[in-house]
Order: C-alpha cells, then structure tokens, then sequence
C-alpha cells in the first residue's frame, strides 16, 4: 500500500518534469543545440531539430570556407532532433500514465526509451560541440557551449530514473486486461492538442511584452544589461517627436473610428427601407449584390479603386472622352478628405452586408404591431419610427457598444493599401503605426509598448461596455 | 418543378408584406413618390457595387489598344480572351496561386474538422476540467497580443518563411468553436448521444457517425466563411514571408503588383517570356491591362462561390447573432 502511495506521488514528479521538458523544447533562450555564436537566438531546440534550414542560416560562408564542417552542424541536426523525439515520448507516457495499471506501464515503457534516447542524443551535441570548437576562426565561429546543456541533461536524467522506478513499481498485468482511462480523462486527452495550440497562438505572444521593457534590436538576448523599465512608455510623453506622432495617430484613429460609429445607424436604415420594397425579386437583387463587396479583401477594393479613381482609370477616361478634363486626375493621390474617403470605402464595403442582421431583425418584429398601428392611423414614416426602430433597437445598442469596444482597433489592412506619400499623415492609424514602426523600421520594443497600451485599453473598453450593457438591458455582450 | 427554399422564402416574406401592408385606400401620390425614390436610390446604391467589377472584368476581355486609350468604359470592344493566357508568363504569379488555393484547402479542412471536434469536446460535461479549457480557448477571442509579439512569437516557433504559418495558427478558431457547440446543444437531441453510449460506442465513434454528419450545415457554414478568410488573407503574408516570396499569397502578390508603377517587363521574368518577344507582350499588356486581369484572377473565384454560398453567408450572420 505504501509503495503505491510513494508511486502515485512520484507520477506528479513524471508529469510535471514531462510538461517541463515538453515547454523548454520551445524555447529559443533554453535551445542546449546552440553550439555556436552563429545560429540565430531566436531558435528553439524543436527547430533546430525539424529544420536544418534555419539551424545552419548564417553558415554558408563558414562551410564554404571549410571552418565548420557540414557534417557537425548535421550531427547538431540529428541529435536535437532525436532529443526532441525522445521528449515527445515521455510525453506521451506522461499522457499514459492517468489510465490504468496497463496504460502506465506503456507510458513507463515509453518514457524510459525517449528520456534515454535523448540522454544519449545529448552526447551527440555535445560531440558536435567539441567538432565545432576545433574550428580556425574561433573569433567567426564563436563556438558556445551551450548554456542550458546541463539544465537539459538534469532534467533529462530526472526523467529516466523517475521512468525506471515507475517501470520496477508497477506490476505487469496479465495479457487478458485491457486498456482502459476513465473517460474523463480520455475526453481531457482528446481535447489537449487544442489547448496547447490555444496556448502557444495565443496565450504564448503574451510573453512578448516583456520586449516592451528592454532594448531590444532583432537578434539580441533580453539580459538585465538591456533592461530600460518603463523608457519606451515615458517616452511616449517625454519624447516630443513621438508625442506628437501619437497625438497624430490617436486623432486619426479616434476620428475614423467615430465617423465609423456616427454612421452606425446606416445599415438600419437600409434594412428598413429595403423591407418597403414589394418587389421581391428587386429586393433579392439588391441584397445579393451589395454583400458581394464584403467578401472580398481589403487589397481587392484598392485594386477596384485603383481601376475606377486612378490616372487611367474609369472617371479620369470618361471624363476625357466628354472633353472635360485635358488630363486624367489621380485621386489616390491626394490627401484631402481621406478621413471621409476611407468612410465612404468602409460603407461601400460593409453597408448591404451588416444590413443583413437587421433585415433579419425586422422579419422577427411580431405583425399584430404594425395592424395595429395601421388602424390606429399610422402612416408609413410612423409605423417606421414607432414600430419597426424600437423593434431594432436591441441589436443596434449591441453592435453599437461592441464599435465603441473596439474604437482603438481599425485595422490595419484598409489603411494599409491606401497609403501613399500624400496622404500617410492623415491616414495613419494605431494599428498602421505599429506595423509601421516595428516591422518595417525595426522599432520592435517602443511598437511593443504602444501595441500593448492598445491592447489593455482595448480589453478595459469592452469590459465598460460589457458593464453598461448589464446595467441598461439587463443582458452581456460578450 | 420543386421550388427553392429561396424562393419559398420570399414568398413567405412578400405574403407578409400584404397582410401587413394592407391599405383601405389607393395609393396616395405620396406613396407612389416614395416608391420611385426608394426603388431608385437602391438601384443606384446596388449599381455602384456592381459597376467596379464589371468595368474591371469589360477592361480585360477588350481589345488592349482601346483599353489603354481609355475608350472602354462601359461596354467591351475587340473581345479576347487572351490576356488571361498571357498572364502565364508573369513572373510569380503561378506559385502565389497554388500557395492560395493549397493554404484554401488545407486551412480549411483542418479548421472546419478541429471546429466540429472540439466543439463536441466541450458539450461533454464529464470532461476533466471542462468549463476551464473551454473559457480558456473562447478568451482568446478578447484579447490579443498585438501585431509585434505576435510576430515574434511565430519567428520564435520557426513559423516565419514558413507554410505552416498559413495553416497551423488557424486550426483552433473560437468563435467556430461557439457556433458548433451551440448547434450541438441546440439541434442535436441528447437522447441521440445516449442511446449510442448505451449500445458501447465511444467517443470518438459517436462523434463521428452522429455529431459530423448531423452538424453538416454548421460546418457548411463555418468551411465558408473560413475559406474566404483564406483565401482573402494578406497580413500573414506580408509580415512572415519577408524573405520566401515563393510563399506570397495572391493577395500580397496583387498588392505588390499594384504597386508596381513600372511597365510590365518589371514584372515578367525574363525565363518565363521565351517564344513571345518582349515588344509583343509589352504592346499587348500594358501596365494597367495586367493589374486589372489579375485582379480579375483574384476576385472570380469569390464571384463564382458566392451565389451557392449565399444562403450560409446569411445563415452565419445570424448565428453570429444568436449569443454562444
């Protein structure tokens, strides 16, 4: 009995050094294949394993010149695709080991391979190390041992004897019994690959921000030598320049996005007056083809207005073909009235298709409302007003509070293909700006932080509207 | 001759439009004005979403001589069909198109059968932990990251210059997730489920044999919207292929293309073009002829889907709407 207690406690050991091994092979500061200066920080141990490609990126003119042999960074290759391999059995053991006496003996049994596998793989780094610090050029080379080597090695050695113990401990079933997990289990099993890809998508970026507090250029390692607090955040109001850049882009943002939610009313109204219209086949019409815009890209609707607004395009050709103009007009190249304009491409884009909901809405008002509004002598303006908008009025407070929410989120795509030189002051959004200043200008802490200021504001904006809507109608929006 | 659910539909509507719509009197002159505007103020809107795509489309099919005078504005002149065969040699544009069709494809398929899975996953009320993982992934949906530690963490992952990029983060999508679950919950009766566990079929075979094929107008549903996503998907692209133009999507293709302001040669390589002299295809394509054909190449096969897809880009409007 008391062995079987030591055992169960000695599981939570297995799993947790399991998950722990599982993690550190995704991570590129914890990388035990980094044996030279030369392979890119930013690779984990799993890729330095499934991709000899990014592993051996800067090595082209150090195998040309023969001061790394090709068959050490290929060894280096393996062997970490090897460890990678092992860890991903004890995994799978660790997965095991929450079914049956059966179940946790395979696991064992696979545990003990991979964590072997991988101690053994291990020494084919370290072989690849001791190849690559013969090199010539040290001073090109760099040759570094690599400083989780023996972090990885403990750990891996933990795994094993733990492995090997459960092995001894756990008896070995007769062959008649079977597999078996509880099914609560087995559904948790079923359902973990998809957690953890929520995890490394989406949880995982999170621990990105922590580039906002350091300086940082691409390739760097984050050390308390680069540590700068809160430098990229003062900056942003110590810093004239920057301060007014983003008194700039937050005027553009906030502008767009309130003329976005000034014109929210529109696609009611479209709905409303859409539904006075008899003809069903006319109404069909109209409503297949202004949702059609909705569903193409972003890049698209600038190649539509590129074809109808550009120098040879279908207003400047017309208007030359009348003789009005000598000379075609480029309006894609002015900065006037872009704010209005961007509006107008937003409506073009989403007016029919963000009017389905409301149509929808209008067929579920109960009838007996509007008879009875007819016979009580309303006219067709006042059935509108009287019945049909209060009818509507639920929906639009949602996707009103859900705009409102998302005001500092324009996204960057639409502004993105229509920006050009002249018009790039007005046009400039937050989520522009960040694109611009961290990946194109390399600028990767300072966008850090704004993008992070966006993202917390962001998720205050909607918790208030979530809280508004509770306390007006009673009901959550998210 | 059956008639379409379509069809019954707007049947449905126009009968209710005259029961509810019924008038002691004739029509006023006030109604008929209102009609006329009403009826022409939509023409006018609907025209204005349709013209663009008929100018581009009339600007690729007319004779190349009256399309760069400008002189094709409303109707086609000199029909030929060739510009679309020439757009063959333009340098790139075959591999953007197989990258976009296979990153269609597979995105989709993963993402539309992880959707159903997971969303059956989480109608299990004996999982371990079930209320947890499901908050845990429908979160997301909240909050993100931002654009840069996004783009980190993916070059971190080795997910840059990659195709996987296109294909993995898009399996777990958590508003599909909510759609299946809710369809689930709501049209799918339980006693289905039961009586299945009662004759001893697992998991894994009830979601198969009874949850897929009984949520297919869902999936339907989710698979349309999610391809079009694909398929119009461009930032992914532009900020993880920076160094594998071979992996650029058809939309960053376009977009680099419009922006090209160069004539065509800049565009053509000079391998692709043998057999057709440089003049020819320069006096054939113009700069502007080959931005507006393809165009076209990118926007057909969303013209082509979308009248069969319509009914489930409507019904996933309203789901939207009905609260997971």
């Amino acid at each position: 009995m008391v062995k079987a207690k030591i055992s169960d406690k000695i599981y939570y050991v297995y799993r947790v050094m399991a998950i722990l091994l599982f993690v550190v092979i995704f991570l590129p500061a914890a990388n035990p294949a980094k044996i030279s200066g030369m392979i890119n920080r930013s690779i984990s141990l799993l890729t330095s394993g499934f991709s000899y490609g990014s592993l051996v990126d800067n090595f082209g003119r150090a195998f040309r010149k023969g001061w790394v042999l090709e068959s050490t960074m290929r060894l280096d290759n393996i062997a970490s695709l090897l460890v990678c391999i092992g860890i991903f059995a004890c995994a799978v053991g660790a997965c095991l080991s929450i079914g049956n006496n059966k179940c946790k003996r395979l696991g064992n049994i696979f545990s003990t391979v991979g964590s072997v596998v991988s101690i053994i793989s291990l020494q084919g780094i370290y072989l690849a190390y001791t190849q690559i610090s013969l090199t010539e050029k040290p001073s090109k080379i760099e040759p570094t041992f690599p400083p989780f080597y023996f972090g990885m090695l403990i750990m891996l050695i933990i795994m094993a004897v733990v492995s090997v113990y459960e092995l001894i401990v756990t008896f070995k079933e007769p062959k008649e019994q079977k597999f078996h997990m509880e099914t609560k289990y087995r559904l948790f099993l079923m359902m973990m690959p998809f957690i953890l890809l929520t995890f490394v998508f989406s949880y995982l970026p999170l621990f990105g921000w922590r580039y906002a507090f350091f300086d940082y250029k691409s390739g760097d390692v984050l050390s308390m030598e680069n540590f700068v607090g809160f430098k990229w955040f003062t900056q942003l109001l110590k810093n004239a320049a920057t301060r007014s850049d983003m008194i700039r882009v937050m005027k553009n943002t906030l502008g767009m996005s309130f003329l976005g939610i000034f014109t929210s009313w529109m696609p009611m109204v479209f709905a409303i007056f859409l539904s006075e219209i008899k003809n069903s086949r006319f109404r069909r019409f109209v409503q297949t083809f202004t949702t059609i815009p909705n569903f193409i890209s972003w890049v698209l609707v600038f190649a539509i207005a590129f074809s109808i607004f550009s120098t040879d395009g279908f207003i400047s050709s017309l208007m030359m073909n009348l003789g009005i103009w000598d000379q075609g007009k480029n309006f894609l190249m002015s900065g006037n009235h872009i704010w209005l304009k961007m509006l107008l491409w937003g409506l073009w884009k989403g007016l029919g298709w963000s009017a389905i909901i409301y149509i929808a809405g209008i067929s579920g008002i109960d009838q007996q409302l509007y008879e009875a509004a007819t016979v009580d002598g309303a006219g067709r303006f006042q059935r509108m007003w009287h019945v049909t908008v209060p009818g509507l009025m639920p929906t639009f407070y949602v996707l009103l509070l859900m705009s409102i929410a998302g005001i500092l989120s324009n996204g960057m795509d639409q502004y993105l293909v229509f920006e050009n030189s002249t018009n790039t002051t007005d046009i400039m959004v937050l989520d522009l700006y960040v694109y611009k200043m961290g990946i194109v200008n390399g600028a990767i802490p300072f966008s850090t932080a704004v993008g992070m200021l966006k993202s917390v504001v962001s998720v205050v904006l909607l918790f208030t509207a979530n809280n508004v809507s509770k306390l007006v109608r009673g009901e959550t929006i998210v | 001759m059956a008639k379409t659910a379509q069809e019954k539909a707007d049947e449905k509507a126009e009968k209710l439009y005259y029961k509810t719509h019924k008038k002691p009197g004739k029509k006023t002159v006030g109604d008929i004005v209102f009609e006329v505007i009403n009826y022409l103020v939509f023409a006018i809107f609907t025209l204005i979403c349709i013209f663009p795509f008929y100018y581009l489309f009339i600007n690729t099919i007319s004779d190349n001589e009256l399309v760069r005078k400008g002189l094709i504005n409303f109707f086609p002149r000199g029909i030929q069909f060739g510009n679309y065969v020439r757009l063959l040699a333009v340098n790139d544009l075959f591999s953007a198109i197989s990258v976009t069709v296979l990153r269609t494809v597979i995105g989709t398929a993963l993402m539309v059968a992880a959707s159903a899975f997971v969303g059956y996953l989480v109608t299990q009320k004996e999982m371990w932990g079930r209320s947890i993982w499901y908050r845990f992934i429908v979160v997301t949906m909240y909050f993100n990251a931002g654009i840069i530690p996004w783009y980190l963490n993916m070059s971190m992952l080795g997910l840059t210059n990659n195709f996987a990029a296109y294909i993995i983060p898009g399996i777990v999508a958590p508003y599909n997730i909510i759609l299946v679950k809710t369809y689930i919950e709501s049209s799918i009766p339980a006693e289905l489920e039961e009586s299945a566990e009662l004759d001893g079929a697992s998991k894994m075979k009830i979601f198969l044999s009874i949850i897929w094929p009984l949520s297919k107008p869902i999936l339907a549903t989710i698979a349309v919207f999610g391809a079009v996503g694909q398929w119009n998907s461009f930032q992914d692209s532009l900020i993880l292929m920076q160094s594998a133009p071979k992996l650029y999507t058809l939309q960053h293709r376009l977009y680099i293309y419009l922006n090209t302001t160069s004539n065509l040669s800049a565009l053509m390589s000079s391998g692709n073009t043998s057999g057709i002299s440089q003049s020819v295809l320069d006096s054939a394509l113009n700069g502007k002829v080959i931005k507006y054909t393809i165009s076209m190449v990118t926007i057909i096969p969303i013209l082509c889907v979308y009248p069969f897809m319509q009914r489930y880009f409507e019904k996933g409007i309203m789901m939207g709407a009905v609260k997971g």
